[in-house]
């Protein structure tokens, strides 16, 4: 099968609290530029069905340089080949970029299956893999945990409210995928990497109008003043049954 | 601005609904419910005047079915601003059909006021550390976070029924499971949570008797399903189940941005985290900073005492 993974490089999504600001603007500070998690579960995915199919899969992201080393990830797992869709950092309309990633799978020769993140840990958008279906006018199979190659087809494990689905759907698709055990990005091997590293990266131009934009950024975050219990393990523990119990006491519970 | 709400009336309950109907009587105009369910049941019947598509098979929809309804019960001529509850049909469907129309799609919204031609709708950003106000101009699908807009009585008025005709199957031997694991975490007064610092699947089992003692349900992090102790349907966060319980404990949680998200609304939150820096303790009402295998044979004794 072919695949086309698209990825996201983000600034550190566990960074700890004030150590990026939103005031107008986002200040990153020292805070690193990693891929998002979700586009690790979605490249593991893609390494799998690439795999389990004997395809292959090329990497496209969108932003700029900043975006390679998420690009590099993908290479050291194996893509053929990585594209980056030139544009400046920060914001983008989301229906802009899944129209401009369009535009660069169609440049990259098309798909069986397009795979995206679920949710890009900066701006929690969380749409461009359903827009991109829209627009591609393909079926789409969000939140996948789990994919089987069935001839020319997948078997699909998807999460559903208060549970999961599976079924067999037919390429071309476009999916989203969540995590999961079963999506826990791979490590490549420190030559793979080193190669990577080698390797180019084509760039791409490609435009379009955004019909969203940011009109405010601000701090969001409410911290509770709290207290601590303190002591030994046997008097935290003590404090903290006695909160417990407290708790109960007065209605709380299941 | 033509306005339309979008909404399964199974898969989110009606008070969702009724806060998207809300906010849309609010921006005035043109405005219009549209819902989809497997049969004309009385709940649609209290929702007022609604353009209704009906079919068997959207007891369980599959998401190329969904697709297809919702396409039928809008025509060729998309809102400029469709309003959906945040829950699993706009998960399916909501930004596929955004790219259908060439409309753009944002979801958690809490806020949206409209700007002559535009639409300004909040959101949450970075694991909810900001928010941000975007301006949409070219016609969006906004999903609306639960419970964020006062719900309203619908119009006086019955719905009036869209034939559907066939739907597409979508996919073949399809079959769903129910994971009951996270099933009352909703409903859960008391929440226990364990993260990655637990270390190990029984690691993770140790809190099953704790949180049987306070009656509680349990939860994880996305690390803790990750790591495979925990089924998704734990998962609380913004990826998760949001959960609002009067008491949430956080055990080996480093307290991500990602992971308050979906329990912020607690109202009394207890965190046990080895290191005291740990970002959770400032989200949290109480906190102990212990290793849980120290903390926990004490604990027990003194609750069971
Ligand atoms: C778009 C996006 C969406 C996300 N959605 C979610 C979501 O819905 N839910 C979610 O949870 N995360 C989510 N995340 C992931 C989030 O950023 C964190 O990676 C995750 O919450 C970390 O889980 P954790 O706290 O269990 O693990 P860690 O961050 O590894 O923390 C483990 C903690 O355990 C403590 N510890 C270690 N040993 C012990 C011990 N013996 N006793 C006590 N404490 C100990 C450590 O000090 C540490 O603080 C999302 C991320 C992104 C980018």
């Amino acid at each position: 099968m072919r695949i086309i993974c698209f990825l996201k490089a983000i600034l550190d999504p566990e960074a700890p609290p004030g150590a990026i600001r939103f005031a107008g603007k986002v200040e990153s500070g020292e805070v690193a530029t990693v891929l998002g998690p979700f586009e690790g579960n979605a490249l593991e995915l893609s390494v799998q069905i690439a795999q389990a199919s004997a395809g292959g899969f090329v990497a496209v992201a969108m932003g700029d340089a900043a975006q390679d080393i998420a690009l590099r990830k993908a290479l050291a797992l194996g893509a053929e080949r990585a594209v980056r869709v030139d544009a400046p950092a920060g914001f983008q309309d989301p229906l802009a970029v899944a129209r401009r990633l369009k535009a660069a799978a169609e440049e990259a020769g098309g798909a069986d299956v397009y795979v995206f993140g679920r949710q890009a840990g900066d701006w929690d958008m969380g749409v461009t893999a359903g827009l991109f279906a829209g627009l591609m006018d393909l079926p789409f199979a969000p939140l996948v945990q789990h994919a089987e190659v069935v001839g020319a087809n997948l078997r699909l494990r998807r999460e559903i409210a208060g549970g999961y689905e599976e079924s067999l759907r037919v390429a071309p698709l476009v999916v989203s995928v969540t995590n999961g055990p079963l999506t826990l990005m791979r490590l490549p091997k420190v030559k793979d990497v080193m190669l990577a590293n080698r390797k180019p990266i084509d760039v791409l131009q490609a435009a379009a109008e955004p019909s969203l934009e940011i009109a405010e950024i601000a701090q969001a975050q409410v911290t509770r003043q709290g207290r601590m219990i303190t002591g030994d393990a046997a008097q935290q523990a003590a404090g903290l049954a006695a909160e417990l119990r407290r708790f109960l006491v007065a209605g709380g519970g299941n | 601005m033509r306005i339309a709400v979008l909404a399964h009336l199974q898969d989110v309950g009606e008070a969702p609904v009724r806060e998207a109907m809300g906010l849309m009587a609010q921006l005035g105009g043109e405005a219009q419910t549209l819902l989809l369910a497997p049969a004309a049941q009385p709940a649609v019947a209290a929702m007022g005047e609604v353009r209704l598509g009906v079919h068997a098979a959207l007891a369980d929809p599959d998401p190329e079915m969904a697709y297809a309804a919702a396409l039928r019960l809008l025509g060729d001529q998309a809102p400029g601003l469709l309003l959906m509850p945040e829950g699993p049909l706009f998960e399916m469907i909501g930004a596929r059909l955004a790219g259908h129309f060439g409309m753009s799609a944002v979801r958690d919204v809490d806020a949206v006021e409209l700007a002559g031609e535009a639409v300004v709708l909040r959101k949450g950003a970075y694991g909810g550390k900001a928010y941000v106000r975007v301006r949409a101009t070219g016609g969006v699908v906004a999903a609306l976070r639960a419970g964020a807009f006062p719900a309203a009585e619908p119009p006086a008025g019955s719905a009036a029924e869209v034939q559907l005709g066939e739907l597409p199957e979508g996919g073949q031997e399809r079959k769903t499971v129910r994971d009951t694991a996270g099933d009352d975490l909703g409903r859960a007064k008391v929440i226990v949570s364990g993260g990655r610092g637990l270390g190990s699947a029984e690691g993770y089992e140790s809190l099953r008797p704790f949180a049987r003692m306070l009656g509680a349900s349990l939860g994880a992090s996305r690390a803790a399903v990750d790591e495979g102790w925990a089924s998704p349907a734990q998962q609380v966060g913004i990826t998760g189940r949001k959960v609002a319980p009067e008491l949430y404990l956080a055990i080996g949680i480093s307290g991500a941005s990602q992971h308050l998200s979906g329990m912020s609304g607690s109202r009394l939150v207890i965190a046990v985290n080895r290191d005291e820096h740990a970002p959770i303790f400032e989200a949290a009402d109480i906190g102990v900073v212990a290793d849980w295998y120290q903390l926990w044979p004490h604990l027990q004794k003194a609750l069971e005492g």
